[in-house]
């Protein structure tokens, strides 16, 4: 029996070891404005499905493509517009967590971000005036959604850049595992979704961004199915005549380009959709009411890099978390 | 259990311990190797090796807009480009494997054909 207990041993590790492996596939691939990368263990064609569908939410979601549902709100001069499940379900998530983070994401900033040059690349810092201007029709409060329908104010606009790769990224996901994938590792221009953990069991290695030497990493993460999401004054900004930088990401309660402190903010959690929302919200807040939001609300964890080189960790995501060249931190607990 | 059963069982679990921890400890410390891809509009341009490679300066077109690309000393970087964000040319000379540097007007991504253990980066 004894002898039998220690056969069935060995047998189980070599068995383990001889188990058919899945290949790995790689599709690469350029949708949103950003590179794409899609690295799965598991049938190629399942990755083919994952970027169509990509593609697809790419032409839904866009606030520049004529043939998408919120060009089409965009344009739609005040009248109530039926929208895709897909454009409704982010909208919808959008205005719920610009209640939750007190406005600090905001979809409907696009006219604003627009003025500046962050579309076109062609960067300005618009008169005073036009500012306030284009201020006074922006609010997620106004957008009116009645069934399936959506209704947005004359002369707002929305965009969802907050969103659209985060919700990408869990519909890849879904998509991957519906077709025998469920170890993957999703790249969407920055925006990472581990699907599963990696074939061996061990957990994906994911780096985040140094924020002041944007060729390196200053920590890596060892995840599983999660989504990691960072939001960053580095990606897209422009340095003004007047020698001040300005970032991307717009401060719905100002009107202007965030200026917080927070130089990186990194959200890490199930729902990558929330994740992409709140990497926007708690980089726009500044690390005392992100600190608050996380103890209030916190189904999610982060990791802050100030402008003054300080850094927080929360405690959900500190075992997880490598930091290069043992900088110290401070850790945010619940 | 007699004694030398549990002597076998634990000489099997050390030496599967031990290899798993040599095996970890391998993956974590292997070098990203000095093998980079140049990569336009999802096509592999070129492979070079940077430890082989001479010092260069070379262009690569996308749709009429250029990116000037130097080789210098074993690394690489873009020198100059004319997209209108300058993101490739703000990113410096390629560091990190997962950190590629990228040009989105232009569809071009410079990288390593090596990931070096890290599977992703978030940016």
């Amino acid at each position: 029996m004894k002898r039998s207990g220690l056969v069935c041993l060995i047998a189980v590790f070599i068995l383990s070891g001889c188990a058919p492996e899945k290949k790995e596939n790689t599709v690469s691939f350029y949708a949103m404005d950003t590179v794409m990368t899609v690295k799965g263990y598991g049938e190629a064609d399942a990755l083919k499905k994952a970027e169509n569908r990509i593609k697809e939410l790419d032409i839904l979601l866009s606030s520049e493509n004529e043939n998408s549902d919120i060009y089409r709100i965009n344009h739609s001069d005040g009248k109530e517009i039926p929208l895709s499940e897909d454009a409704l379900k982010i909208i919808k998530k959008s205005c719920e967590y610009g209640e939750i983070t007190g406005g600090a994401v905001d979809i409907t900033l696009y006219p604003l971000v627009r003025e500046w040059g962050f579309f076109s690349g062609g960067y300005n810092i618009p008169e005073k005036e036009k500012i306030e201007n284009i201020f006074e029709k922006t609010g997620y409060e106004n957008i009116k959604i009645n069934g399936s329908s959506v209704t947005l104010p004359q002369g707002f606009a929305i965009d969802l850049g907050a969103a659209a790769k985060g919700y990408s990224g869990d519909e890849t996901a879904k998509i991957l595992k519906e077709n025998g994938v469920d170890s993957a590792v999703i790249t969407l221009g920055g925006n990472v979704r581990a699907v599963g953990e990696k074939p061996d069991g061990s957990p994906w290695k994911i780096a985040v961004c140094d924020p002041f030497s944007t060729n390196d990493y200053f920590c890596t993460l060892s995840v599983k199915d999660c989504s990691v999401v960072t939001s960053g004054d580095y990606q897209r900004y422009f340095i003004g005549e007047d020698g001040k930088k300005y970032c991307h990401i717009f401060d719905p309660k100002t009107g202007y380009p965030a200026e917080s402190g927070v130089a990186s903010a990194t959200v890490i959690g199930r729902d990558g959709l929330a994740c992409d929302l709140l990497s926007t919200a708690v980089f726009v807040m500044g690390v005392t009411d992100a600190e608050k939001l996380y103890r209030e609300n916190g189904d999610f964890e982060m990791i802050l890099v100030l402008q003054d080189g300080g850094l927080f960790v929360t405690e959900g995501i500190e075992a997880m978390t490598e930091i290069k060249n043992g900088k110290e931190y401070t850790v945010i607990h619940r | 259990m007699k004694k030398k059963t549990v002597i076998i069982y634990t000489v099997i679990c050390t030496a599967l311990f031990v290899t798993g921890m040599i095996g970890s400890v391998i993956s974590l410390n292997r070098p990203h190797g000095s093998r980079v891809e140049i990569i336009s509009d999802g096509v592999i341009l070129c492979t070079v090796d940077l430890e082989l490679s001479e010092d260069e300066v070379f262009t690569v077109e996308y749709e009429n807009r250029k990116n000037i690309i130097e080789i210098k000393d074993r690394r690489i970087r873009v020198k100059d480009a004319d997209c209108p964000d300058r993101v490739c040319v703000r990113t410096g000379w390629l560091t990190t494997p997962s950190i590629p540097i990228i040009c989105l007007p232009n569809r071009l991504e410079i990288r390593y054909s090596d990931d070096g253990g890290i599977d992703a980066a978030a940016k």
